[in-house]
């Protein structure tokens, strides 16, 4: 309720405002995981099959052993269970498990091979919602060898291309694997907190952590931005807004994350929508300078500077952003910010800014307060769900976590950099955090693994859409969520503008 | 300080000129506390409308919980996606799922539910209203103060741009917290911009297009002409400031000047004019006007002058390769905070220089007299005839359009080829010969030159294929 001094709702006389503690430090320690290669050494040319084979020689080892221990002397009625090498050496009636990846047919599913071999030039289909069709959808499992057909309960565990599986089961008549039961890789070793920071040096003194703000999906397009729920925002983080109480607060968030999609309209492929109107506009073949507008970088610019004096800021490029297309997203660039990147450390010295602007890859991973954050832009999380249908953010990304695959559908569904000796999107340790941005609303899960690990999952919502904030207190693990807004919109406003704008999911 | 201040500017702003006034926009115009600035709009409020009722609204700013936003926003949200989204898909089916999954949200909610702070704006009449729908309040203040009902309030963001145009680029950001009570972090710290990146890039766009009306590049003109008064009050009345960049100015002074002479009385009255236009433009574009005015060596920014100056040609260079991310030198704190004075100085003088400008003038229309400002003027200055009205310096390559003369064969209505010459625009690009030039003038005959050698090549080459044939 309100108390004396939190009330702002008095005239003179005004005495001196009570000041607001200062921020405490953001200890942060990016890791680079997700760093391509520059200039020469990044090569496109290279087969995606070798992304697949890898993650199999990779993580075979690992489900091997848990499904050995969890089959080791399986019985179903006389038969006893025995691994099979290869897929392709099932023999029929025989109970037996084996590794492989799973490969789903679907018809909605977007093909290249479909592309390539009907050689019709028209425009991409529009983005489906999803690419499930009902009882029609097929599932197979492979490897080296060859591809062998899946069914059974397997059917209905949410399970999409790219994971690493190992399923028990018998080939029936018909050539198909009924499966009865299933394994994933399921977390990683998780780092002690602190691990990287004590390794380097003698502990330094530590005080508490402070909490961790995220938001995305700004969406600025630089026409009809709500610019009063960015004002707000912004008042809100740098403590202006709002009376002592909730400034003092918003003082104790250490460290901003912009989860993706920033722009609206940023990304270099442009949307089927922005496609066609661009079309229609230009006269010109090919890339048309005369159409760039530089207004919403900018206010993205702007903002950033408003909240960078009171707050360091991590900023991961989105499916929407001007960076690269292909996972992991690059950072994005410098001279986009002339104004901001004058909190970050120069280029040519580092490309981390502990204390200050880091523009980061998507996915990212790193130290935040010692503990191991994970977070993406959230294209991962939406492309995973359009394989699946009823399940929410959090438990695909649970999902992602025990598959140990960040991404698991790239580069099926997902354009992804054609990596040859090693997949970073394969979890080598387990975070502590994984958030998603650009989500369809808030969801936060705590799950824990076999070896005690325990992973806090976070989905953002759209700032655009909901103008919600999620704040997560590092040393309790406790969320919340902020949210602005203008009463008369706040139950109409963001169904609204959902509406309005095109389906993505 | 401002105890008194406050009314007369809140008075002036909202009951005179009829604006709406942000607590933070109050702040930034006092330098005052921001949760001051917040009772301080109460106080007006009050007293105003005891005065007069209804003469002044507000607009309040509720921070809290909501009793049931949760509910109310999820399910709502919720139920009005699915039902307009699942319309992508074909299937049937689908329309079944949303609702254990519903179900499935609002189970987890009730089991661990999640603090939501809501920080809402509402208007005057709504308040009570709104105020009832919070189950715990941290705080309302008065958020803004306007003449009248508001229909939207978007019109409120209008105050925090202007905050960004006119108060924010005055001040140090890491300072702020000082005066307005913000939130203050001390290990953040910021680098001084080296080079003037943004508005160097806008220059070369009037040479794309030479016959651009002067109304038509606001940003290259505004770099031109905003930064070409500095300069001549540089040259003419240096002693004003210590800083290191002044060293760079005197060379760069004298040649606005000349080009000043060669001007005519009549013009000097358009391109006056034009100065407002383009101040107001200024306005409408804050960003351009920021960076022009923040830029460090932002006298040289229009790719002519650069001629004048070495320094910054290496910056233009280097601008390619990232220029600000160079290691920027060690430059102590006093230093900066020296040279961000001498920058506020500068800018304010600007603005002084802008506003009383139009009557005496004595070298401010230097600025316009630029050839890539109105480049049909330029060429009719009394310059050789090929002359090289956009030609502009940019990372040591030339670019522009000349005139050329060009033979053109014709078959007449006799059947007879006709040769005529004719003069034909051209535009080019080349390699800059001498990076480095000390003395303005020579820049000039060194460019015409140029055109001149192009044209006789062009001639003989020609010639000697005639005779050949």
């Amino acid at each position: 309720m309100l108390t004396q001094d939190s009330n702002m709702l008095q005239g003179a006389p005004f005495e001196d405002a009570p000041a607001i503690p200062p921020r405490n430090a953001s200890a942060y320690n990016p890791l680079h995981t997700f760093e391509l290669p520059t200039g020469g050494e990044r090569h496109y040319q290279h087969q995606f099959a070798d992304l697949y084979f890898l993650r199999l020689a990779q993580l075979k080892t690992t489900v091997k052993q848990k499904a050995e221990a969890a089959w080791h002397g399986f019985e179903l009625g006389e038969m006893k269970a025995s691994f099979v090498e290869r897929v392709l050496d099932v023999r029929q009636g025989e109970l037996c498990w084996i590794v492989g990846t799973v490969f789903m047919e679907m018809a909605k599913k977007p093909n290249v091979l479909d592309d390539v071999t009907k050689e019709h030039w028209i425009n991409a289909p529009p983005d489906r919602a999803t690419y499930v069709t009902a009882g029609e959808d097929e599932m197979m499992l492979e490897d080296e060898s060859g591809r062998l057909r899946v069914s059974g309960a397997v059917m209905d565990s949410h399970y999409v291309t790219g994971c690493i599986l190992a399923a028990l089961g018998t080939e029936q008549a018909d050539g198909t694997f009924q499966v009865v039961a299933t394994q994933c890789a399921d977390l990683p070793r998780q780092p002690q907190r602190w691990e990287r920071d004590d390794a380097s040096e003698t502990k330094p003194k530590r005080g508490k952590a402070g909490k961790l703000a995220i938001v995305s999906g700004l969406g600025l397009n630089g026409e009809d931005d709500n610019e009063l729920a960015l004002d707000l925002l912004v008042e809100y983080l740098t403590g202006e807004s709002a009376g002592p109480s909730t400034q003092n607060e918003a003082s104790k968030i250490t460290r901003l994350i912009i989860a993706g999609d920033s722009l609206v309209h940023g990304s270099p492929i442009l949307s089927r929508e922005d496609f066609d109107k661009q079309k229609a506009q230009s006269r010109h073949y090919g890339y048309d300078a005369t159409f760039y507008n530089a207004s919403p970088i900018e206010r993205l610019d702007d903002l950033l500077c408003a909240i960078l004096p009171s707050l360091p800021i991590t900023l991961l490029p989105g499916q929407t952003d001007p960076a690269n297309v292909a996972l992991p997203q690059q950072a994005l660039h410098h001279a986009l910010f002339p104004n901001a990147r004058l909190y970050a450390e120069p280029l040519i010295k580092t490309n981390e800014t502990l204390h200050g602007f880091d523009a980061v890859t998507n996915p990212w991973e790193g130290d935040i307060d010692g503990f191991r954050v994970l977070g993406t832009g959230g294209q991962t999380v939406n492309d995973m769900l359009k394989y699946v249908e009823g399940i929410k953010s959090v438990q695909a990304m649970e999902m992602m976590l025990r598959l140990r695959c960040v991404a698991p559908t790239a580069p099926d569904t997902l354009w992804c950099y054609p990596f040859q000796d090693d997949d970073p999107h394969l979890l080598k340790e387990c975070p502590h955090m994984y958030f998603a941005g650009c989500q369809e609303r808030f969801g936060k899960k705590v799950i824990e693994g076999p070896e005690g690990q325990k992973v806090l999952l976070v989905s953002v919502p759209r700032f655009r859409d909901t103008g919600k904030i999620v704040l997560v207190d590092l040393e309790s693990w406790a969320v919340e969520v902020v949210r602005v807004g203008e009463s008369g919109h706040q139950t109409l406003g963001p169904c609204l503008v959902n509406s309005i704008q095109p389906t993505r999911v | 300080m401002a105890e008194e201040q406050y009314k007369d500017y809140l008075a002036g702003r909202v009951l005179s000129e009829q604006k709406p006034v942000t607590y933070r926009l109050l702040s930034r115009a006092l330098k005052t506390n921001v949760n001051t600035a917040k009772r301080m709009l109460f106080d007006f409020h009050k007293k105003q409308n005891a005065k007069k009722p209804k003469s002044v609204h507000a607009t309040y700013l509720i921070t809290g919980t909501q009793r049931d936003s949760e509910h109310t926003n999820d399910s709502n949200g919720t139920n009005g996606r699915n039902g307009e989204d699942t319309d992508m898909r074909s299937s049937p089916f689908m329309s079944s799922m949303p609702e254990p999954e519903d179900s499935d949200e609002s189970e987890e909610d009730d089991e661990k539910p999640v603090k939501e702070t809501t920080l809402l704006l509402v208007r005057e009449e709504e308040l009570e209203e709104t105020r009832t729908e919070f189950a715990d309040i941290y705080s309302i203040h008065i958020y803004s103060l306007e003449p009248g009902p508001l229909e939207n309030l978007h019109v409120l963001s209008a105050c925090n741009r202007e905050i960004a145009d006119e108060h924010a680029k005055k001040e140090d950001p890491l300072e702020r917290w000082k005066t307005y009570g913000s939130i203050r972090n001390p290990h953040i710290k910021r680098r001084t911009a080296k080079y003037a990146p943004p508005a160097a890039a806008s220059a070369p766009k009037p040479v794309a297009k030479p016959v651009a009306k002067t109304a038509t590049n606001p940003i290259a003109k505004l770099g031109a002409k905003k930064e070409a008064p500095a300069q001549a009050r540089k040259g003419s009345a240096s002693d004003d400031n210590t800083s290191e960049r002044s060293t760079a100015q005197p060379p760069a002074g004298p040649s606005t000047l000349k080009r000043t002479d060669s001007k005519s009385g009549a013009k000097k009255d358009k391109s006056a004019g034009d100065i407002f236009k383009s101040f107001a433009k200024a306005k409408a574009k804050p960003k351009e006007a920021e960076r022009s005015k923040e830029s460090t060596p932002a006298p040289l920014e229009n790719g002519k002058y650069l001629l004048t100056c070495p320094e910054p040609m290496q910056g233009m260079s280097e601008d390619e390769g990232d220029a600000d991310d160079e290691p920027a030198i060690k430059v102590d704190e006093e230093k900066n905070e020296a040279a961000r004075k001498v920058r506020e100085d500068r800018a304010e003088k600007l603005r002084k220089m802008m506003e009383d400008d139009d009557e005496d003038m004595p070298d401010a229309p230097a600025a316009d007299s630029q050839p890539e400002v109105t480049p049909p003027a330029a060429a009719d200055t009394p310059e050789p005839i090929e002359g090289e009205p956009t030609i502009t310096v940019q990372n040591g390559r030339r670019r522009g359009r000349r005139r050329v003369m060009k033979k053109k064969k014709v078959k007449d209505e006799d059947g007879y080829l006709v040769t005529k010459e004719e003069a034909v625009w051209e535009s080019f690009s080349e390699d800059e010969p001498q990076p480095k030039k000390h003395k303005p003038a020579p820049a000039k005959p060194a460019n015409s030159a140029k055109g001149k050698n192009a044209v006789k090549k062009g001639q003989g080459s020609i010639a000697s294929f005639f005779k050949k044939a």
